[in-house]
């Protein structure tokens, strides 16, 4: 075999070349990272919002929180069930109502925001709820908290501002916090009295959250939700309704195959030109070596080689490139509720993923015709070359 | 004797390789009569190539004065001497050095590009000038369609499309073999006798060298010898 | 133009190289004009709705919020109004499914006066109106689920606890860049049922629901009225139980884009990390044959070509190739988005898609910027290259 540190000399003896094409793939799978890292970061805000004993309940019939209401008298005799988790505080169950108001940005725009109505059980209902900054709020003073990557995007949207929905609702922001990187990290959650009162829908919640005492007890409370005469309720358990919701993370993940795989015949292509060059300044080396007896196979191996550690020299400084972007987060549209999410950065398996298959696919594909052209030289011929 | 061509007065050249001053050519002094052709001979490192790139306007001497055709190369700015020698000279290369992406024409056609010349006179010129070099049918092959010969004959082509006033050549012959290179020494005569160019030529090998009315011999950066052919071996001959 | 010969030949000396750069920057920005497209059709579509002289009022507080419906008839009983219609949002199952396509409810007598682009036969018009649970749909929407004029079309409330027995009565025609995939049916027929089922249940959670217009779409006599329309309507129901919002289509379609937010900053940054990207890669292509040409320029530079004229030739040869990658890809994609409808594949996220034609020739703008900015450093390596190290043998 031809040794390997003949490639490494050769890449960095044409270091100027080497460096474009790094740099040059290495933006392009990082684009790719970063568009993956959201999706990663969409799926895992539907996927961490569930615990296995968790039960929304929602009207029969409505697929989502923001259109599932039903009447409030209702969800008083839920929260008195049989089964449903207890600890020193009452029943891990909690009605809530969302209302999604359009809010102004700091930039002057607008867009629609989820507010929603808790009781205190909804932070137990929640993964990892946490205050990060100022306090939570105080029941029925008009105070709310802001998911933290909300904090500073609207008019009023600090700790001891006040948020301002149209004519009536209007909150103080007392505190920020987190939730495990739920979707609960797009939300203003305020208390679910002062909800009620400001948008005159007193008589109706959205949804209740329930969390059951153990998987016997899920299975029963299912039943009796759906079934019992008073309720005809849908109790969904939470992780597959999250995974209903995924409509969102679908259609980016297909643009952002779409675009990785753009991407990476691009950057296959820009790694191609590299090896044809490399191929072609060395064609006299190559006539020496199969000179000296090395096979076809050996010097076919060895343009792979090279062009292999070309794109992971990209690849690697691509995925590198992306590790800032964990404090990244977008925020834009739910298609479904037209409500504003926060989508975070998440570097993950699939970013590695991209990153791995747009480094091999360049390395391999791209490196692949340059070195069949290498091979097919013919030795006296490549020596005559000037 | 005709009026002077080439004129070097205390001509000296200097390279810098980092801090070390390379002297190249020291205290030269020359004159070539229009119309002559001139050899230049020597070992590898003489200076023979640095002499003919001064005369030809490629490079500028460190000291003294080069003047062609009554024209003063030092005093010319960069883009003057580039149009100077678009005007005045004539190049034919070891190695050829045709545009290989060009055919046989439209490479004698590059330096008449760079005239105001309309589109059919530069036809006319290209098709006289590969008339002179024998070159006829073979217009429209590339480079490497052609033999060794051939291509150096395009090359000549190219140099005299323009009608230069000096024809420069750095060892023309230097990659054929004899009889090829015969033909093309004989064409460089003619060109010499028939059109009147001054020929600078270098060359590493006495047969060609025979052929010049001229022969100078360089080394060290120093004229050691200057012979002039009484009876130039020629086509004729 | 004498030098185009040699530029052209030059660039097919290595159709390998040329080739791979022209694809990538083609194929670079094709993916730029999928991006760009995305918003920029949205932006045009939204524009060309002005001629229409349409407002849309909603609450202030947004779509959770209502409209009394009998707001309609006070709105286009104001002076130079010419017609006004509910545009109540469905959001139903359709074979129990979630779907991608809007459903709504409207006044059957003036939707067609309101939506005046939106066309549909006088006979089928006359069905629509006739009949309570009538419906018309979309082109595009017809095609996809295979619906003719007769069949049932019945949707499952999701928001709304009442299902719908629709009969699609009409198919309506519309102009390419409007939504092709809605449903438009009687506003009374689905109030109607909200109603009764109020009034049967005495339940709560359709208090909200009867009664209420959604949106209301109004169509104004010209353009001059739009404006003051827009105040008036809101000062009229100011100190009401439900203020409004009301704005000209035109700005109503971005308030939605700009409730996108972030999307378009990433789209944005992807694209420049594209465009630096390719600056690199034709940048290294050029450099590359430039490095083995150098004996070629110095024997150009010999024969009396001057610095200007080799750095135009190198740069002309680098915006060539480049330009001929962004036409590839830019009017390729604008010509193959032309022919081929991609809405269905997208699940009705996108009712219609297209590249306009600022954003093509922009693109090819950016491709021939490439192609100079990336060929600027070879161009000038090789105008001031050296002609005796370049015409030095190589031994």
């Amino acid at each position: 075999m031809i040794p390997f540190k003949y490639n490494v000399r050769n890449l960095r003896v044409r270091w100027k070349t080497t460096l474009m094409t790094v740099l040059g793939t290495a933006l392009l799978v990082a684009s790719s990272c970063i568009l993956f890292g959201l999706v990663e970061g969409l799926e895992h805000s539907l996927k961490v919002s569930g615990d296995p004993l968790d039960l929304i309940v929602l009207r029969k019939g409505a697929t989502a929180e923001t259109t599932g209401g039903f009447e409030s008298k209702k969800a008083d005799e839920l929260l008195t069930l049989n089964g449903i988790l207890r600890d020193g505080e009452g029943p891990v169950a909690a009605k809530e109502l969302l209302n999604i108001a359009v809010a102004e940005r700091v930039s002057g725009t607008f867009n629609n925001l989820i507010i929603r109505g808790v009781q205190p059980a909804s932070r137990k209902l929640r993964p990892d709820f946490k205050i990060v900054a100022g306090r939570d709020f105080e029941t029925g003073k008009g105070e709310c908290i802001l998911a933290k990557p909300l904090a500073g995007m609207h008019k009023g949207g600090q700790i001891g501002g006040e948020l301002v929905f149209g004519e009536k609702e209007r909150y103080r922001v007392v505190g920020l916090f987190t939730a495990g990187g739920s979707s609960a990290e797009s939300e203003i959650w305020a208390d679910l009295k002062d909800v009620e009162r400001n948008t005159g829908r007193d008589g109706s919640v959205s949804c209740v959250q329930i969390r059951a005492a153990g998987p016997a007890e899920f299975d029963q409370l299912r039943k009796e939700i759906e079934d019992g005469a008073q309720f005809r309720l849908a109790a969904h358990p939470e992780s597959e309704y999250f995974a209903t919701q995924s409509d969102a993370s679908t259609f980016f993940k297909a643009a952002g195959t779409m675009i990785a795989v753009l991407l990476t015949f691009g950057a296959m292509f820009a790694a191609a030109n590299t090896m044809f060059s490399a191929v072609k300044s060395r064609t006299r080396e190559i006539g020496t070596m199969r000179a000296l007896g090395f096979s076809r196979g050996d010097v076919l191996l060895s343009f792979l080689g090279e062009s292999l550690l070309l794109s992971l020299l990209g690849g690697g400084i691509g995925l590198l490139a992306t590790l800032p972007m964990s404090l990244l987060s977008i925020e834009t549209m739910n298609g479904n509720t037209f409500a504003s999410v926060n989508i975070n950065f998440r570097f993950g398996w699939w970013v590695m993923a991209v990153a791995l298959t747009m480094t091999l696919v360049m390395g391999l594909f791209g490196g692949m015709l340059p070195a069949l052209r290498a091979v097919r030289l013919e030795v006296i011929a490549a020596l005559r070359e000037l | 004797m005709a009026a002077s061509s080439i004129e070097l007065r205390g001509v000296e050249k200097e390279y810098r390789r980092d801090e070390f001053v390379v002297p190249v050519l020291s205290d030269l002094d020359l004159t070539v009569a229009e119309g002559e052709y001139l050899a230049l001979m020597g070992p590898s490192g003489s200076g023979k190539t640095t002499l003919l790139n001064l005369v030809a306007g490629l490079d500028v001497a460190t000291r003294g004065q080069v003047i062609v055709h009554g024209q003063d190369l030092g005093r010319l700015s960069e883009s003057e001497i580039t149009r100077w020698r678009a005007n005045n000279v004539g190049f034919i290369f070891q190695t050829y050095n045709l545009i290989p992406v060009l055919t046989a024409s439209e490479n004698v056609e590059l330096p008449l590009l760079l005239t105001n010349l309309s589109r059919k006179r530069r036809r006319e010129n290209v098709a006289t000038a590969l008339r002179v070099v024998g070159l006829e049918g073979r217009e429209h092959h590339y480079p490497r369609q052609l033999s060794g010969g051939q291509e150096q004959r395009v090359a000549i082509a190219r140099a005299i499309v323009t009608d230069p006033y000096l024809l420069v050549a750095d060892e023309p012959t230097g990659d054929l073999d004899r009889h090829t290179a015969d033909e093309i020494l004989e064409l460089l005569e003619q060109l010499n006798r028939e059109f009147q160019k001054t020929i600078v030529m270098v060359t590493h090998d006495p047969l060609a060298a025979r052929r010049a009315g001229r022969v100078l011999h360089l080394d060290k950066g120093r004229l050691i010898d200057d012979v002039i052919n009484e009876s130039p071996i020629s086509a004729a001959s | 133009m004498k030098y185009l010969t040699y530029i052209l030949r030059n660039a097919r000396r290595n159709p390998v190289r040329t080739g791979l750069t022209v694809a990538s920057i083609a194929i670079s920005m094709f993916l730029m004009m999928i991006l760009t497209s995305f918003f920029a059709a949205m932006q045009e579509a939204n524009s060309a709705s002005k001629q229409y002289n349409r407002i849309i009022v909603m609450n202030a507080n947004g779509f959770a919020g209502q409209v009394p419906i009998a707001r309609v008839r006070q709105v286009e009983a104001m002076d130079g109004v010419v017609a006004a219609t509910p545009f109540s949002w469905y959001g139903g199952k359709y074979q129990n499914q979630r779907v991608l396509f809007a459903q709504f409810a409207v006044d059957a007598d003036k939707v067609f006066d309101t939506l005046d682009e939106y066309k549909l036969a006088p006979e089928q018009l006359a069905a629509f109106k006739a009949e309570k649970s009538a419906a018309v749909i979309g082109p595009k929407l017809a095609r996809e689920y295979n619906l003719k004029i007769g069949d049932p079309m019945p949707l499952q409330g999701d928001i709304y606890p009442v299902d719908l027995k629709l009969n699609i009565r009409g198919i309506y025609e519309s102009p390419r860049n409007t939504d092709q995939r809605m449903v438009l049916f009687h506003y009374d027929y689905l109030d109607d049922q909200l109603r009764q089922l109020g009034s049967t249940a005495g339940g709560s959670s359709s208090q909200t629901a009867a009664g209420n217009a959604g949106i209301v779409f109004v169509k104004c006599k010209d353009a001059a009225t739009t404006a003051n329309l827009c105040k008036k309507i809101d000062d009229e129901y100011r100190s009401t139980d439900f203020p409004t919002r009301t704005q000209t289509e035109e700005a109503f379609g971005q308030m939605f884009s700009e409730m996108m937010g972030g999307l378009k900053d990433i789209v944005y940054w992807i694209g420049c990390a594209v465009v630096v990207s390719l600056l690199f890669v034709s940048g290294n292509a050029m450099a590359m044959a430039m490095r083995e040409r150098t004996t070629e320029v110095a024997v150009l530079k010999a024969i009396g070509f001057n610095r200007g004229l080799v750095l135009g030739i190198v740069l002309a040869e680098a915006v060539l190739v480049a330009g001929l990658g962004g036409v590839l890809g830019t009017l390729g994609s604008k010509a193959l988005f032309d022919i081929v409808d991609i809405s269905p594949f997208t699940g009705g996220f996108l009712p219609f898609f297209y590249v306009p034609w600022s954003v093509a020739l922009a693109g090819l703008g950016v491709s021939l910027f490439l192609g100079f900015a990336s060929g600027l450093v070879p161009a000038v390596l090789a105008a001031n290259s050296s002609v005796i190290n370049g015409l030095r043998k190589v031994v």
